[in-house]
């Protein structure tokens, strides 16, 4: 399965900003799909092909008293064949200098999946994702100070997974550790 | 005399500050070489925070305290090479930047390239910390390190907000979703960078854009 980024400006017809009649000609057809894939996602919230292992992070960065929405459907990555970044709204962050961050692994196999990583002192009891429906997505929703943080998932306790979508560094052990920049 | 006295007190209570934060994470052989470390590291400026980090790391995933001392003695190297980066473009180095340098050299810049990026900009610390980040994270997204320096260094040169910044490996990833490799992204954007800091410098090309009807008030850091 191959992702896309849409257009800045189909991103704005997502989040409601602007309509679809606003987009330049040349945008409409990949406005139409937009809207067409984004109510299919609604339907069916995560769609995903038969893959070992799959990551979809979600970014909501909030301003001061604009709410940014940018919709991203983005392409897999290496072995993770799909990757769906997309933001939704979120409740009111209590601390308007946080971003929301939304971690999601497809892990159908698993029988527990948490977040290790510098914003938890590497602590993998302390963020645990949790499964949504049958598809064996597993996801969390977590707020994190601006900054460069280093993550992985630890699948059943004792496998730890970088994030195959998301750009990654030597541990200094010998693996790799996720990053992820605000 | 009251300050010579109060220098151990504070030495010993950095050392403990460290022992306390690794306390029960990792064996003490760990904490001794973070210890020893982390005190050495703090007399020269450099931040402790990556060390500790490292070690509370090295212990959650069950490391050999052996590999775990190498892999401190290899943070505190990171943060000596981008600290000495950043001396070398005449910053005067704090916590934040050293650490965001020391963190781009682990993705796969070295210092000169930290140096680089430094000479880049005469804005606040927090665009040279969130510059140091972001060609880190641009690294490791796999676009070749000078050119990651680059393209980081263009778009600081170019006056844009810190925002710009930390949406150019997003841009990376989308183009490398289109099947563009990851170094030819990073030039496609760098290019539009330089032209923008272009613009900045000459102004407007002739019939493109009006001077502001007002003058404009001076950005206050």
């Amino acid at each position: 399965m191959s992702g896309r980024e849409f257009h800045p400006l189909v991103k704005q017809l997502l989040d409601g900003d602007i309509t679809l009649a606003e987009l330049p000609a040349e945008l409409r057809a990949e406005g139409e799909e937009a809207l067409a894939l984004v109510g299919a996602v609604d339907r069916a919230p995560v769609s995903v092909p038969r893959v070992t292992w799959r990551v979809m992070a979600q970014l909501e960065r909030r301003r001061q008293t604009r709410r940014m929405l940018p919709w991203l459907l983005a392409p897999a990555l290496a072995l993770a064949a799909a990757l769906v970044l997309f933001l939704r709204p979120a409740a009111p962050p209590t601390n308007p200098s946080l971003v929301t961050v939304r971690f999601v692994l497809s892990a159908p196999d698993a029988r527990a999946v948490s977040l290790a990583g510098t914003f938890n002192q590497w602590d993998s009891h302390a963020t645990p994702l949790v499964r949504t429906g049958v598809s064996g997505v597993w996801t969390a929703t977590v707020s994190l100070p601006p900054g460069q943080h280093q993550y992985v998932f630890v699948v059943d306790g004792v496998r730890w997974v970088p994030d195959p979508a998301a750009p990654a560094v030597d541990d200094g052990f010998g693996r790799r550790n996720s990053v992820l920049t605000l | 005399m009251s300050l010579l006295l109060a220098l151990p007190l504070v030495v010993l209570a950095q050392q403990q500050g460290i022992a306390a934060r690794l306390d029960g994470r990792v064996p003490a052989t760990v904490a001794a070489v973070a210890e020893s470390l982390g005190t050495a590291a703090r007399a020269r400026g450099l931040p402790i925070d990556p060390l500790i980090q490292k070690a509370i790391e090295g212990g959650a995933k069950g490391v050999p305290a052996e590999r775990v001392s190498a892999a401190l003695r290899l943070v505190v190297a990171q943060l000596d090479t981008a600290a000495a980066g950043l001396r070398a473009a005449d910053v005067t180095p704090d916590t934040l930047a050293i650490a965001a340098g020391a963190f781009a050299i682990t993705a796969g810049l070295n210092g000169g390239d930290v140096a680089s990026i430094a000479r880049s900009t005469s804005r606040a610390d927090a665009a040279l910390v969130v510059g140091l980040r972001v060609a880190g994270t641009l690294a490791a997204l796999g676009v070749p390190p000078q050119q990651s320096a680059d393209l980081v260094s263009a778009t600081l040169a170019s006056g844009r907000p810190a925002t710009d910044l930390l949406a150019l490996p997003g841009r990376v990833q989308a183009e490398m979703a289109r099947g563009i490799p990851a170094a030819q992204a990073a030039a496609g954007l760098a290019r539009a960078a330089a032209a923008a800091a272009a613009q900045g410098r000459h102004g407007p090309p002739p019939g493109r854009g009006q001077p502001p009807s007002h003058p404009t008030p001076p950005q206050h850091p």
